[in-house]
């Protein structure tokens, strides 16, 4: 009989190098996920050590046992052996970092009282070792009553020690708890305190008896020379300096980086569904395999290179110790609207994509700061919404200078919703701090962890981590929504009516024509447009657009056109903006379909122009009156910069708070101000005359 | 009372108490701010706030609004 698979909790703080410790021991995690009802990281590894299987989970980093936060509460609860899906330990591996010594043992000593069998790991021994610390570990191991055992991740140093003394402590008696001193924690000046602060007093105490004459510094030189780059990072002007050049950086290839390889994944996308369209028999089952489940495949997979490369740099920037001096920098800017330091690399990577910059709020302890940046970092003006700005503002904003002659309109009417976002969301989360989160003052108390050189390892693991656990959670409900969303385009189907449009539409063509004079500029693209329903692809188009007209979609579009007509809308549009619910950038493909263009491709400068030259040709049914003025092209840009048209967004929103409740205020709540803003900015341009 | 928001950058002091009964006086003792320890101010932030302390021989950062609540004396 093969004995029962041991478990075995690594325990420690943020930063000390638990994680590279996980994987020294386990290798790549073979389960990670989220513990039951919370949303906080479950990794389980597996290992064989002389014949016996180990399984090792690794804990949330934690500062105490006495549990304050979400990763507190989980970590006690494992510890007790009350978390479901989780046998107790039959051992802990408590992660020390040996350059800091004192505050690392107010955590492992607390969980030498919980009655497990324990072993010390005195990870960065190494670099202890350079700052000249010296640390007697065999003293400290009789002292304590517990196996502590030196560990150097470079060379590997102490791994299979700490293996052996593992096997060793299981069975054997459990460490003996470090002996507090009530006369420790004096009450001062009359005052009593919380059982848990005169606790904490006493405990530091001890600890500082523990190490008496076992552990101290000969050569402060290391320390200086960091204490010098600290002192540059964190520098007023060179501080800030960096600062940019660093965030200005990775947003660049966020952005720009991982350009050609989402263009590569389309490519292979759009390979894949022309050898689909080649190999299968025109009809629904190709449709719904194309335009849907592989059109939301694609819509997950392309997400990846962003999602990878923003963790690689976050785990860089973790890993040598600059992630927390960049929320310390910025912490400031941030906390007069609710939030924390630690909001801005997520809220920056959400300019490229929201969906990245939710994935990064993870970074951030404080739940509360976490849940409140998740919900406005969709505002931030992402690359989606990008080629409708363009688009609109190439056909309709006009060629002229905005009040300073080197300011073009165009310009300024892009740079203004970018701003519109940035403004918002500090205005909604400000709002929220005040109302919904209202609370007890947030602390923000930070490590700033010693300068390092980031793992490798340690790093691909984060970045390949973050893209597997978004294809594998978000991706799959992904394709689902786009399944949905497909048969809501496509459904119900009445061939007769889409032939009867056709009929109309040549009708309202024809009288268009004899209406407008011989010298009117549009006339050509009308004569065109009748002319091009008697080819076979133009009347394709024109059945595909009635075909989405009289969708499910379609007639939503035309049950909410009372909703869109105050912002100028007519019930076109509204189609669109409801088709675009699984992407932004889908709404430009929409309104192509809509008006009969079939699938232009907006992002190319051909189908930009046709769909710049028929929206500007569009009238209100059965009227000459143009749709599309600067009115509502505006009122359609700030809807779309404000509004949650995204269902990507709002999928990894669920997963990331691990509840539904939260994608569902997000999209409420930026619909009804994408509205309003559409509104207001449409009233204020026909108030104004524009 | 002197607290640690009222010093100089740069100088070291001694803690002398950590106000208050609630859950972030208890992180700030957890963290090692506890009553006789020395502390040294390292700096602030470009905005003025919040602070960088080196405790017990690492660093920490924490807000303006927390540093109030420490009391501190002469070294």
């Amino acid at each position: 009989m093969t004995p029962r698979p041991l478990t075995v909790a690594l325990l420690g703080n943020p930063n000390v190098g638990k994680s590279t410790l996980f994987t020294l021991l386990a290798g790549i995690p073979t389960r990670v996920g989220n513990y039951p009802g919370v949303t906080v990281e479950e990794k389980v590894g597996r290992f064989l050590h002389r014949g016996r299987q180990i399984d090792l989970v690794d804990l949330p980093g934690t500062y105490s046992l006495a549990p304050q936060s979400p990763d507190e509460r989980v970590t006690v609860d494992v510890l007790q052996g009350r978390m479901a899906g989780v046998p107790r330990p039959d051992c802990l591996i408590l992660v020390v970092d040996a350059t800091n010594l004192e505050r690392n043992l107010y955590l492992a000593t607390q969980a030498l009282e919980v009655g497990l069998p324990a072993v010390i790991a005195l990870t960065l021994s190494d670099v202890a070792d350079r700052r000249g610390i010296r640390i007697d570990a065999d003293e400290l191991t009789h002292r304590l009553g517990c196996p502590v055992v030196r560990v150097a991740a470079p060379t590997g140093e102490g791994i299979g020690a700490v293996r052996d003394r593992m096997l060793d402590a299981i069975g054997g008696p459990p460490p003996r708890p470090l002996a507090l001193s009530a006369t420790d924690a004096p009450t001062a000046s009359g005052v009593t305190r919380p059982p848990a602060a005169s606790d904490a007093i006493a405990r530091y105490a001890a600890i500082g008896r523990l190490l008496e004459g076992i552990s101290g510094t000969s050569r402060p030189a290391l320390r200086l020379t960091e204490d010098r780059i600290d002192a540059l990072l964190t520098h007023r002007l060179w501080g800030t300096l960096f600062f940019a050049a660093v965030m200005l950086t990775m947003f660049a290839s966020i952005f720009w980086l991982a350009a050609p390889l989402m263009d590569l994944i389309s490519a292979g996308m759009d390979g894949l569904s022309a050898l689909l369209e080649g190999l299968l028999p025109s009809g629904p089952v190709r449709s719904l395999l194309i335009d849907g489940v592989l059109a939301g495949v694609a819509g997950s997979v392309v997400f990846v290179p962003q999602i990878a490369l923003l963790f690689l740099f976050i785990a860089v920037l973790e890993g040598c110790g600059y992630l927390s001096r960049a929320a310390f920098l910025m912490d400031r800017l941030l906390v007069g609207a609710g939030l924390s330091g630690k909001s801005f690399i997520p809220l920056l990577s959400s300019f490229a994509c929201a969906i990245p910059g939710i994935m990064a709020a993870r970074t951030i302890e404080n739940r509360r700061d976490r849940l409140l940046t998740i919900l406005v970092a969709p505002l931030m003006s992402c690359s989606a919404r990008l080629p409708v700005y363009l688009l609109l503002c190439g056909a309709f904003v006009p060629d002229r200078a905005a009040g300073l002659p080197w300011l073009p309109l165009k310009a300024a009417v892009l740079t203004g919703l970018y701003a519109l976002g940035v403004v918002v969301a500090a205005v909604v989360a400000i709002v929220l701090s005040r109302t919904l989160f209202r609370g007890p003052p947030q602390s923000f108390v930070m490590e700033l962890p010693g300068w390092r050189w980031p793992r490798p390892a340690v790093v691909l693991e984060r970045a390949r981590e973050a893209a597997w656990s978004f294809l594998v959670n978000a991706g799959t409900l992904i394709v689902a929504v786009s399944v949905v969303i497909w048969a809501l385009m496509n459904y119900p189907r009445d061939d007769r009516s889409i032939d009867a449009d056709v009929t109309a539409l040549r009708t309202t063509l024809e009288s268009q024509i004899a209406a407008t004079g011989s010298d009117d500029p549009e006339r050509g693209d009308l004569v065109a447009e009748r002319a091009s329903l008697d080819t076979p692809e133009g009347l394709e188009s024109a059945r595909r657009g009635a075909a989405q007209r009289q969708s499910f979609l379609g007639r939503g579009g035309r049950f909410i056109e009372p909703v869109v007509r105050p912002l100028g809308w007519d019930w076109r549009i509204g189609c669109a903006a409801i088709a675009s619910f699984p992407a932004r950038e889908v709404v430009l493909g929409t309104l192509g379909v809509i008006y009969n263009l079939g699938d232009v491709d907006p992002g190319e400068e051909e189908g930009a122009t046709l769909l710049q030259r028929r929206l500007k040709a569009a009238r209100w049914d059965g009227t000459n009156r143009r749709v599309f003025t600067l009115p509502v092209a505006l009122s359609i840009m700030v809807f779309f910069a404000l509004c949650a048209q995204c269902a990507s967004t709002l999928v990894v929103i669920g997963r990331e708070t691990g509840s539904w409740v939260w994608p569902i205020v997000t999209f409420v709540y930026m619909t009804v101000l994408a509205w309003l803003g559409a509104f207001a900015i449409y009233r204020l341009g026909l108030f104004l005359g524009w | 009372m002197v607290s640690l928001d009222d010093i100089p950058v740069g100088t070291t002091v001694r803690v002398q108490d950590v106000h208050g009964a609630d859950p972030v006086s208890l992180r700030l003792l957890e963290m090692g701010l506890t009553p006789g320890i020395e502390i040294r101010l390292v700096g602030r932030a470009p905005f003025g706030d919040p602070l960088e302390l080196e405790v017990r021989g690492y660093r920490l950062s924490i807000r303006r609004q927390e540093a109030a609540r420490v009391s501190i004396g002469d070294r």
